[in-house]
């Protein structure tokens, strides 16, 4: 069985970060990716980030991922890249399962970062299964990624960021985006990500959402309607809209299943999608060298993600004994940085969150 | 169905790739994989369900869903939305479950 | 509201908008950025100092107005694209808008194109008089907008041929394009006569039989008049071209 120090489980924000941190502090890394080439959600971003410069604010996502690997490859005699590598496994001994282009393999790892993202949440409305009903990120994967276009006329469901986001994207590669719905009675995502697609003459209707999807083969129409103030839907306001394609931007849920079978205690916490682990400061789980970074930790923007990985990668590196002076300056710089991040009114929901799953002082 | 011109990307697509869906010749590029070719041919529907009979196509085209799957080369349920195009590729609508040869 | 909609309000407008008198001084940055978010690109990028600092990364924008020299660096900073710079000493009559546009095609300079406001509904033809699109602006171009001047704080994006098109033909003798049109009916010409005589629009060859049904149209369209009771010009003969020599040699029973 090969061995490794580290080993960090996705190649998105937070499993670069974690990689380059650890590396360059000394410690072997193992970055394992299932797609053919790293960089995660980031290379289907071609807005500009928010944060701080700290968090390439103002640069695009497609460069932020290059970016993060040049800053990789400064450390590449302590890192070894698996791409096109599915972790299947992790068990209770620490062992990790992988599979690589149909080769089965078993990796044991000192230390391990899991930093596995989240996955698309579904809506449930008649004929929801349709093909043309497509996850809001796998849209953006097809047009960002591969250039093709998803189709003409798209009804996008969510006003989140990535409902915002992927609207404006859309109409980027020439696709017609016809409505923004959302069942919430207010916008979920950035305002000024709205107010950008509102000014283009996309309507935005809140308080509304999915009655009816229509279609033979593949989606025609789709019937929305107006919900009341309890979220009940109110007869006689529906309206429908002539459409090939429907986004579901509806949130996110982290992909936690590795850590489910290690054994880390896990809580369900609405405010960060779904199940997540415990952690300490230190983003090492209840189980003793896990640790977490990015989506799977809790569901929040790439700009946690990336410091939550240089945290993670700091915090495990140390913990192998590859110390650094600058070690407790360095952690106190990224949960700074973290803090200020989630400080604002939109940070609250994370805040409230995190305090259900953060125990200080080691679990 | 392709985007030729994007503000922010520039698309570098590979050499033309010539493959087969249930038997009539469709083209994708290097790069590409099965299902994104045959939704830039316009092909939605990869399959039906099991049970209901009813037509599916991908969902998160990332390789979470399985809604996508199909027989490749004889091989049934293959993740089409991860699945890199290779010339010559036979890409069939899959009939039942699929059976351990 | 804005929330609900992603359309700023009146009040949430008013809030950020510079002076008069500022605005008569030059060109000036306007931050519509209404939302504490963690962000803080604009106050990085300004050389001047004109943006309040940031005590939290989640504040909100404040622009010093007096030290704003309207550049334009945090226009394509900003990630939420939510700046824009207006200069109402464009001309006596207009003001620029610049605005941050990340689409092909680019329009040209020179062309004309309909502004639209924050809700993307038409406000008027706006000429495209400078597009920047440097290396430094990293893939999202500026482009500035000539609109007349009361539009400065109404105009935000533009469509690049739509609602004031300018080769959609109403009238082919005089060559009269329906974005003139439309033009001319937003100055207050409310009639086909006033519309005829400063277009010549009807006075061609044809004398209106191609035109005029689609002026009566884009009246009723825009203006909400009904054209059963639109006003008619006056129909003077002759109603067909007829050479100058045939009238000249009279009525045979002259």
């Amino acid at each position: 069985m090969k061995t490794v120090e580290i080993a960090v489980i996705g190649g998105g924000p937070a499993g670069l970060s974690a990689a380059i941190n650890a590396a360059s502090l000394g410690a072997k890394v193992a970055i394992i990716e299932r797609d053919d080439q790293l960089g995660g959600q980031l290379r289907k971003q071609t807005h500009m980030f928010f944060g701080s410069k700290e968090q390439y604010a103002s640069t695009r996502g497609v460069d932020i991922a290059v970016m993060l690997q040049e800053e990789l490859k400064k450390y590449q005699d302590n890192v070894d890249v698996y791409t096109d590598t599915t972790v299947l496994g992790l068990y209770e001994d620490g062992v990790l399962t992988i599979e690589q282009s149909g080769k089965y393999m078993k990796l044991k790892p000192e230390r391990i970062i899991v930093a596995t993202g989240a996955s698309e949440k579904f809506l449930a409305f008649p004929n929801n299964d349709l093909p043309g009903i497509y996850g809001a990120g796998a849209v953006q994967t097809l047009m960002n990624i591969y250039g093709v276009k998803p189709g003409n006329n798209v009804l996008m469901v969510g006003a989140g960021n990535i409902g915002l986001i992927v609207s404006y994207q859309l109409m980027q590669a020439g696709v017609n985006v016809k409505a923004i719905i959302d069942a919430a009675p207010r916008i979920g995502g950035y305002l000024v990500h709205a107010s950008k697609v509102r000014r283009m003459g996309i309507p935005i209707l809140t308080s509304h959402t999915v009655k009816y999807a229509y279609g033979k083969d593949s989606l025609e129409k789709v019937t929305i309607w107006q919900l009341d103030e309890q979220w009940k839907p109110i007869p006689g306001t529906e309206k429908d809209f002539e459409v090939d394609v429907m986004c579901i931007s509806v949130g996110l849920s982290p992909l936690a299943e590795l850590l489910w079978q290690a054994g880390c205690k896990m809580v369900y916490v609405p405010e960060l999608g779904g199940h997540v682990p415990l952690r300490d400061e230190n983003m090492e789980t209840s189980v003793k060298g896990i640790y977490i970074a990015g989506d799977v930790a809790g569901v929040e923007e790439a700009s946690s993600a990336i410091v939550e990985g240089r945290l993670a990668g700091l915090c495990a590196a140390k913990s192998l004994g590859y110390a650094n002076e600058d070690f407790e300056k360095m952690k106190q710089e990224y949960l700074q940085q973290l803090h200020s991040l989630r400080s604002g009114p939109v940070g609250e929901k994370i805040i409230k969150g995190l305090s259900k799953v953060t125990v200080q002082g080691g679990i | 169905m392709r985007i030729e011109e994007h503000p922010i990307l520039s698309f570098k697509r590979g050499k033309k790739i010539k493959f087969y869906f249930d038997g009539k010749e469709y083209e994708g590029f290097e790069g590409d994989t099965i299902a994104s070719a045959l939704h830039a041919a316009g092909v939605k529907v990869l399959g039906h369900s099991h049970n209901h009979k009813r037509p599916r196509g991908f969902y998160c085209a990332i390789g979470n869903c399985s809604s996508c799957l199909m027989t490749v080369d004889g091989e049934p349920n293959v993740r089409v939305c991860i699945e890199k195009l290779r010339e010559g590729m036979m890409v069939e609508t899959q009939k039942g479950k699929g059976v351990l040869k | 509201m804005l929330e609900k909609t992603g359309i700023p309000t009146k009040e949430d407008i008013k809030s950020i908008t510079p002076s008069e008198e500022r605005r008569r001084k030059g060109p000036v940055a306007v931050i519509e950025c209404f939302q504490k978010i963690p962000c803080n690109p604009c106050y990085t990028s300004c050389k001047f100092g004109a943006i309040k600092e940031f005590k939290d990364i989640n504040d909100r924008p404040v622009v010093d107005f007096d030290k704003c020299t309207g550049c334009g660096v945090c226009v394509v900073n900003c990630p939420g694209l939510a700046i824009f710079i207006i200069d109402e000493t464009y001309s006596d009559t207009e003001a620029l808008v610049k605005i941050p546009y990340e689409f092909i095609p680019l329009p040209e300079e020179g062309s004309y194109v309909t502004a639209l406001n924050r809700e993307g509904k038409p406000v008027c033809r706006a000429k495209v008089v400078k597009v920047q699109n440097a290396k430094s602006q990293d893939r999202t171009p500026v482009v500035s907008l000539a609109v007349p001047k009361e539009y400065s704080m109404e105009v935000r994006f533009f469509n690049i041929n739509d609602y004031f098109s300018d080769n959609t033909y109403i009238c082919r003798c005089e060559e009269l394009t329906l974005g003139e049109l439309r033009e001319l009916i937003r100055m207050g010409y409310r009639t086909l006569d006033e519309i005829k005589r400063i277009s010549r629009a009807g006075m061609g060859p044809c004398q209106g039989r191609t035109c005029r049904q689609l002026i009566m149209q884009e009246l009723a369209k825009t203006t909400g008049q009904k054209m059963e009771e639109m006003p008619m010009t006056t129909f003077r003969p002759p109603v067909k071209a007829i050479k100058l020599g045939a009238l000249a040699g009279g009525d045979d029973n002259e």
